[in-house]
């Protein structure tokens, strides 16, 4: 918006009579309505968030007799001072969440494009049969139980952190797609020239490779950010031990009690549990403490998708 | 290159789209965990004599699920319960409470895996007990009650033994407390105060009328007169065969012991009509049939609403609320197999110390100093004796303690607090005697040969059910509509198989 009435403003100063214009450029009037249009889908996008933030901030007595009002009639901090009081959970899990976040996404960074970068390399000899390992696992699961028993009977990782990070630490998905990002942005006729230099396959990968495919490094290690950081289903399983209990689940289980006591009010008459989980503007205020942190880490990531992912380094 | 760069986006779409088909895939198998099944067969591990000394037994460890918020003190009182046991049975537990909402979903996998948990909290509604002891989850306990278990059958009410049998043998320990159903009107007492009404004279839907209409022009438009959400049906005093959700019962006015379609009966129909008319006029919410919940509780803006009661009930409604309920029956208590299957603890089929279990369930059942520690907590710490039964909660017990008291053990061991009346657990006991036992007592359902059935008219029950039943819709035009369609789904089978088990059930039970 500002861009536009700069450039009528400058139009205006420098060429009083006549319009200069750009000959591709869409009309003033057109250009304004596109971005006006833009803005009102972008403020779609972003308003249930900025509404559960408005919530969060309101008095829970006017909520309960006003309903939700974009406008609260009585603001208050309560919900946050309660999460500040009551808060060593919060932190915990907020600990725990970051912590499993950042091992985790350092983990599948290496694990993933190390072996896709394997498989993308034509001159390996077991390229086929590991690329079919890593493809297999996508169309066919063991399923739920299978796994359960994997985790908890096999590696013993019950009520440990690893639980959290091992199962999603190596993810087909990603290994396919950063396969194909190798292959078609890192021509061989780099990898060529590396050996004839004396570099060795670690350091092919190390110095030529990885600087080169950042953007898919990149986009990768966003997803699997975003995947540590949202999952809740692995500590429903394997935790019991609050102290590692990570944020979403928290926030799930809360979710989960709600369901509950709307399904069942009639059967557990005689304990109150809706007393023992937190008031409407409290969830509101744990949503946006959860969420609030990896939107900020989203523009950090920007950058390398603006580049997009076909950045190459040879002409062919 | 472009060619081969669109062939290439094609299939990472191609794999993308494989993802989230197997990804589907994967809810459906969370839905239902086709695991193992463990037979029901005793676990071979008799290293146990018969005395109760605790000297000639080897110390074991017992694995057990509560269902419950995780609590932060438990480690210490789980401690101080662990001496207690070692004493008395060596034995210690281990236990692990899993939060409501997430019991079902994990006690399922936790049993599929084949995991050798010894306890588990198991109920009609939650961890289901029927379809798992069906499924061979547990282990049949007759023997084990019979050794190990007499003080809980002297202080058990036998109806709930008989209640929770499946084919004739008992896979779990009920707890002991109310045992019948019964439900009520609860009114907001400030408008039985102001209006000056008395509210012994309500029983039926139709006698709310006036006391409605009353508050309706008496009172401003944001207090809803009737406040019942989606899930509100008007009483009818038939004997389910599958939770007030499936429409098929036995009248309990009639003794033919007859399973009929709920939605023909005569009752049905009068009860819809009234509450059309209240619909209209304007005693529901107008958005009653979306209405998931209703926090009319929260907001004290409404006059009456439908729960279930137990004795004393109205001291925790008024106290949970911070302002006075009251409440006046529909129906006389009734005794239904749910009711007597409504909290329990069973023994794993994979278990391997039964008969340690069997023991710790007796202590727990019949042992009021245990009793009440894994309720309470540790006196001093988290409550404190103000005379022998009586007890005054402390700080440390809403930081940090906080137990689910009817889903841990016989709850007439438990100490009152100093607001309850005196006569609490008498006054349970006696609401139990005055109950009649529903016609179908101690049948149990097994929906297998009718499952999809069953399934698909659950299905058109929650699409009709909330319109029909909160008088949203015409109950003449939409109700025939709503038969039509069980009946398509195949209603008359099911309610055929039930008349079926229920006279097999009858002729093996008379």
């Amino acid at each position: 918006m500002n861009n536009l009435s700069e450039s009528m403003e400058r139009t205006l100063i420098h060429s009083p009579g006549k319009k200069s214009r750009d000959i591709n450029a869409i009309s003033p009037l057109w250009n304004f309505i596109f971005n006006v249009g833009i803005c009102l889908f972008a403020l779609s996008c972003i308003f249930p968030f900025i509404f559960i933030i408005i919530i969060s901030f309101t008095d829970e007595k006017s909520l309960a007799i006003n309903g939700f009002s974009i406008l609260p009639k009585v603001l208050s901090l309560d919900a946050y001072r309660f999460l500040m009081r009551s808060g060593e959970q919060m932190a915990q899990s907020l600990g725990v969440t970051l912590l499993v976040t950042v091992i985790g996404t350092v983990l599948t960074l290496y694990l993933v494009s190390t072996y896709a970068y394997a498989i993308s390399r034509k001159n390996f000899d077991q390229r086929g049969f590991f690329s079919f390992l890593a493809f297999f696992t996508m169309l066919f699961s063991g399923g739920l139980v299978p796994s359960y028993i994997v985790v908890t009977q096999v590696l013993h990782l019950r009520d440990t952190l690893w639980a959290l990070i091992l199962p999603s630490i190596l993810n087909a998905f990603y290994i396919i797609v950063m396969r194909t990002f190798f292959t078609t942005t890192v021509p061989d006729a780099i990898i060529e020239s590396a050996k004839i230099d004396g570099a060795t396959e670690f350091g092919i990968y190390t110095r030529i490779v990885l600087p080169i495919s950042l953007p898919g490094i990149a986009t990768i290690g966003l997803f699997s950010t975003l995947g540590f950081w949202n999952d809740w289903f692995n500590a429903l399983l394997y935790i019991d031990n609050p102290n590692l209990i990570p944020l979403q689940t928290l926030l799930i289980r809360i979710q989960n009690n709600m369901d509950f006591i709307v399904q069942n009010s009639s059967k557990v008459v005689s304990y109150d549990i809706a007393a023992t989980l937190p008031t409407e503007t409290v969830r509101m205020a744990m949503v946006v403490l959860a969420t609030l942190p990896i939107a900020l880490a989203y523009p950090f990531f920007q950058k390398y998708f603006i580049q997009g992912l076909t950045i190459g380094s040879v002409k062919e | 290159m472009k060619i081969k760069k669109i062939a290439l986006l094609m299939v990472v779409l191609l794999l993308a789209f494989a993802t989230i088909m197997a990804g589907c895939g994967d809810n459906n198998s969370k839905e239902n965990s086709n695991g193992n099944k463990p037979s029901g067969t005793q676990s071979s591990s008799p290293n146990e004599t018969g005395d109760k000394t605790g000297d000639k037994l080897d110390p074991v460890k017992l694995k057990v699920y509560l269902i419950g918020g995780p609590q932060r003190d438990l480690p210490s009182v789980q401690e101080e319960m662990n001496k207690y046991l070692t004493e008395k049975i060596n034995a210690t537990v281990d236990i692990t409470m899993i939060d409501w909402g997430d019991y079902s979903k994990r006690l399922p996998v936790i049993t599929a895996s084949g995991e050798n948990y010894d306890i588990a909290f198991t109920s009609s509604w939650a961890f289901d007990y029927l379809p798992n002891a069906n499924r061979g989850a547990f282990l049949p306990i007759n023997d084990l009650l019979e050794k190990y278990g007499q003080d809980i059958k002297k202080e058990l009410d036998p109806r709930f033994l008989i209640g929770s049998q499946v084919n004739g043998k008992n896979y779990a320990v009920p707890v002991n407390k109310e045992l019948a159903s019964q439900w009520v009107w609860r009114f907001n007492k400030q408008y039985v105060d102001k209006y000056k009404m008395d509210i012994t004279k309500i029983r039926t839907l139709e006698d709310l009328e006036p006391y409605l209409k009353q508050i309706k022009e008496g009172e401003p438009a944001d207090i809803t007169p009737l406040a019942v959400p989606k899930g509100f049906k008007p009483y009818m005093p038939f004997d389910f065969l599958l939770g007030d959700e499936f429409p098929v019962g036995i009248n309990m006015n009639s003794s033919d012991g007859k399973y009929v379609n709920i939605l023909e009966s005569e009752e049905l129909k009068s009860s819809l009509k009234t509450i059309r008319n209240y619909y209209q006029a304007g005693y529901l919410r107008k958005d009653v049939a979306t209405l998931e919940g209703i926090d009319n509780i929260k907001t004290g803006k409404w006059f009456a609403d439908r729960e279930q009661t137990q004795p004393y009930a109205e001291l925790g409604w008024s106290r949970s609320a911070g302002y006075d309920i009251v409440s006046s029956p529909m129906q006389d208590p009734v005794i239904f197999t749910g009711s007597a299957t409504g909290s329990m603890h069973a023994i794993s089929a994979n278990s391997k110390n039964p008969e340690r279990a069997m023991m710790f369930l007796n202590l727990l059942n019949t042992d009021k100093y245990l009793r009440n520690l894994i309720n309470y907590g540790i006196e001093g710490t988290h409550y404190k004796k103000i005379s022998e039964d009586v007890i005054e909660d402390l700080p440390a017990m809403k930081d940090g303690y906080q137990m689910p008291g009817f889903a841990l053990g016989n709850l007439f061991l438990t100490y009152s607090h100093k607001d309850d009346p005196t006569d609490k657990w008498e006054a349970f006991k006696k609401f139990n005697d005055s109950a009649k036992v529903a016609p179908s007592f101690g049948f149990n359902f097994n929906p297998g040969p009718v499952k999809t059935e069953v399934a698909s008219i659950s299905a058109i029950v929650k699409e009709f059910y909330p319109p029909i039943m909160t008088g949203a819709v015409d109950p003449d035009e939409h109700l025939p509509k709503a038969i039509a369609k069980m009946k398509s789904a195949g209603l008359d089978k099911v309610i055929a198989e039930a008349q079926k088990q229920f006279d097999e059930w009858k002729a093996t039970n008379q």
